[in-house]
């Protein structure tokens, strides 16, 4: 059985990515093998009995390719990890011993699903972890999504922007750049919004950013107006819409009517 | 030890039972249940069918082993396979020794003119039996099992609505028992089928049974593709249809549709049955109604928390509202740390109702809620005003969140950043295409209601007849009075002013 093979590479894959600074490039090779002989034994779904221990292993591997995938970035690739973890999260928990990996990895979904917005998947994710709800707040790991989550809905962006250096372990300070990029375009959204000019220095603090050219390049992604004399950002308005009158909605409506009555008397 | 005290206490209420209500013992109920259904099935009139099993909640509490026993030895003859293989199920009586044989495959070919919606129907009974003391739970699985095997394997139409009963019971065991979850491949198994058959009765359970299996481990997820994936029959009776609303709105309402999850909810209440008749579920339907009505921004009407039943469970809800009610109306202080120690002091009870993280949501409902009504009240208000009244941290945090107040749509207003003050736009005027779209919501609802109630209209069979054959007589007669008018018996103006 070609689980000989998963024991020495698995070693390797743990000296790889323990050293410091970690060997990205070497883990990512060793990942891809991995990956091989897990589906060939079979215990990347696991359906039948498996030793503890291999199961404990695989599950490490998968953890580590999580970990990994943040680390270079790649998104698709995290998800793919994260889903393929489900299963000795939630299946398996009876029978593994507890991962201490578990609830970073829980907790950086969770982060993952801010910043893409997916606010309806971030409850949902939320609701089914294997925790009671007091103790959400007491994990430092899902603590810290939550509370992002909190201020983002509120609009405490200043909050937010205080909070990007406190993570918890230190995968989290690879979605720092996202999340800003996120709270940016929000708070940008509001002003559009909320404001009909802004002085570009006010436009500064409120967007976080320290110099000014960096406010000039945003501001032309958003297709902002400029008013570099007077130093001002007019934001374009959306004409007022005009109130008119609906009326194939209207006729298509009471014709409805007219059916429906025809058929009453 | 409480296994003993609960069946003395049966067996006292069952006495009291007896002596209360002399007029209709158990037995004597079942066997005309059983005459009803055999008429359900030779009229194929599934009305009978469903009134039996509407006395089901009011039989089962007064079954015992003995009444059980004498009704089914008087439908079944002595030499009845049927009967044996069901009296199997009950504790030996002495005069059944015989019967303690366990046929596992019976062929249910009964002699006499008894229909297997009959037996079904005992094994229905047998069911609510064993589940209703905890030593027979493991017997109640194998029999629903069972159970289960035969209806499908029988495939009849006329059984549907109790095999909807059935799978109820088979969850209920499989709950009891403490395995929840290893029923569920039989559920989706279940649903398959009867989806192909068009068992739209079986169908409402089995994806009623389905959703509270994954709420009940939290899986929203899955159980949100299951009703994306799934068309629950219109035909549904009204009890599954409020299970079946109750569950949406919980899956809405995690996944923050809040306006979904109450049109939801409010739809499980008006289908649920009578407060007094089914507290547990009127409770818990309103539990999640106003957490989530909260929620929306709106405050539940208080003579909801004086409901008789509804007044001790909705307790800590109340707390909620009355922690909540300054903040949305006249922004006192300290409002929010009082919600936060309510909600501290009745985690527990909201825990056991998993409503904690949603009655935690209210928190940002409540910044929101004061914001609008601020606007509502100033046409002009400084920021530091906002952040004084609101208790936020800072004038920067409440410029960010009236500016987000503003692009949700909250409030109508804009902030001018070098006075430092938000300004108020105008209200709406009352009159647009809200309106008419207003107006046919509510037309659509009258029309609809009418014609479901034409739709529930019960015609008999053939009656129709009747009709066809007086409108051939009239065509007769018609066709006589055309050859007179040809004839020119009968004058035409005459025949007019006849008819007139």
């Amino acid at each position: 059985m070609s689980s000989s093979k998963l024991h020495p590479l698995y070693k390797q894959l743990l000296r790889a990515f323990t050293s410091r600074p970690s060997d990205l490039k070497t883990s990512g090779r060793l990942l891809a093998e991995l990956k091989v002989v897990l589906i060939e034994t079979g215990l990347i779904f696991p359906q039948t009995d498996y030793s503890t221990q291999d199961l404990v292993i695989a599950r490490e591997i998968l953890e580590i390719g999580a970990f990994w995938s943040i680390r270079t970035k790649a998104m698709p690739s995290f998800d793919r990890y994260f889903s393929q973890l489900q299963t000795f999260y939630n299946d398996y928990s009876s029978i593994l011993p507890h991962s201490e990996r578990e609830f970073p990895i829980r907790g950086l979904n969770l982060i993952r699903l801010l910043i893409q917005n997916r606010i309806a998947d971030f409850h949902t994710t939320l609701e089914s972890l294997p925790l009671p709800a007091d103790e959400l707040i007491a994990n430092p790991f899902i603590r810290h999504p939550v509370n992002l989550e909190r201020w983002l809905m509120e609009g405490s962006y200043s909050k937010v922007w205080n909070a990007r250096e406190e993570a918890p372990a230190e995968e989290y300070k690879f979605f720092v750049d996202s999340l800003m990029g996120t709270i940016r375009n929000e708070i940008a959204s509001c002003e559009e919004a909320a404001y009909e000019s802004l002085p570009l220095k006010d436009a500064a603090t409120l967007l976080f950013f320290r110099s000014q050219s960096e406010v000039l390049d945003f501001a032309k992604q958003r297709g902002w107006l400029i008013d570099l004399t007077r130093g001002v950002i007019t934001f374009t308005q959306k004409g007022e819409e005009k109130l008119e009158i609906p009326k194939e909605k209207l006729i298509a409506n009471n014709l409805a009517y007219a059916r429906e009555l025809e058929q009453i008397v | 030890m409480a296994d003993v005290e609960m069946k003395d206490a049966k067996s006292k209420s069952d006495a009291k039972d007896d002596i209360a209500t002399p007029p209709l013992s158990p037995v004597s109920e079942i066997k005309s249940n059983v005459t009803l259904i055999e008429r359900a099935v030779s009229t194929l009139e599934p009305r009978f069918t469903i009134r039996v099993l509407r006395s089901l909640t009011a039989l089962r509490k007064r079954l015992d082993d003995k009444a059980l026993c004498d009704a089914i030895s008087e439908i079944y003859p002595q030499d009845s396979q049927v009967r044996s293989s069901l009296l199997s199920w009950l504790p030996a009586s002495p005069t059944q020794d015989e019967s303690m044989e366990v046929d596992p495959s019976p062929s249910p070919k009964t002699p006499s003119e008894t229909v297997p919606e009959t037996e079904i129907y005992f094994r229905l009974l047998i069911l609510h039996h064993l589940l209703a003391s905890p030593s027979t739970y493991s017997e109640a699985i194998n029999l629903a099992n069972e159970t289960v095997q035969k209806i499908q394997s029988l495939n009849r139409r006329s059984l549907d609505p109790i095999a909807a009963r059935v799978w109820f019971a088979l969850e209920r065991a499989y709950e009891l028992g403490g395995e929840l979850s290893d029923a569920r491949h039989l559920f989706l198994a279940a649903q398959r089928t009867a989806s192909l058959r068009h068992d739209d009765e079986t169908q409402a359970s089995l994806i009623n049974r389905l959703l509270r299996s994954y709420l009940h481990y939290s899986l929203y997820d899955q159980a949100d593709k299951l009703i994306s994936k799934t068309n629950f029959p219109t035909s549904a009776p009204n009890s599954q249809y409020a299970r079946y609303h109750y569950y949406l709105g919980r899956i809405k309402a995690v996944q923050l549709d809040y306006t979904a999850a109450h049109t939801n909810l409010q739809q499980a209440i008006r289908r649920a049955p009578a407060p007094k008749l089914a507290p547990g579920f009127y409770q818990a339907v309103h539990k999640l109604f106003v957490v989530v009505e909260l929620l929306m921004g709106d405050i539940p009407e208080r003579s909801l928390f004086r409901h008789p039943v509804l007044e001790k469970a909705l307790r800590g809800y109340f707390d909620i509202v009355k922690g909540e009610l300054p903040v949305s109306y006249s922004v006192r202080t300290g409002s929010l740390s009082q919600f936060q120690t309510t909600l501290s002091a009745h985690a527990v009870s909201f825990e056991s109702d998993r409503t904690y993280s949603l009655v935690a949501r209210l928190r940002q409902n409540v910044i929101k809620t004061g914001i609008r009504r601020l606007s509502l009240s100033y046409s002009r208000i400084s920021l530091r005003d906002i952040c004084v009244k609101l208790h936020l941290d800072s004038e920067e945090d409440a410029e960010y969140i009236v500016g987000k107040a503003i692009r949700d749509g909250v409030i109508e207003g804009r902030i001018v950043h070098e006075k430092g003050w938000m300004e108020c736009g105008g209200q709406k005027t009352g009159y647009g295409p809200e309106v008419s779209e207003m107006f046919s919501r509510r037309i659509g609802y009258c029309l609809e209601l009418h014609n479901q109630s034409v739709k529930a209209m019960r015609y008999p069979l053939n009656a129709h007849r009747k009709d066809i054959v007086d409108a051939e007589g009239a065509r007769e007669r018609e066709k006589e009075l055309a050859k007179g008018i040809q004839k020119g018996e009968i004058d035409e103006e005459d025949a007019m002013g006849g008819d007139f």
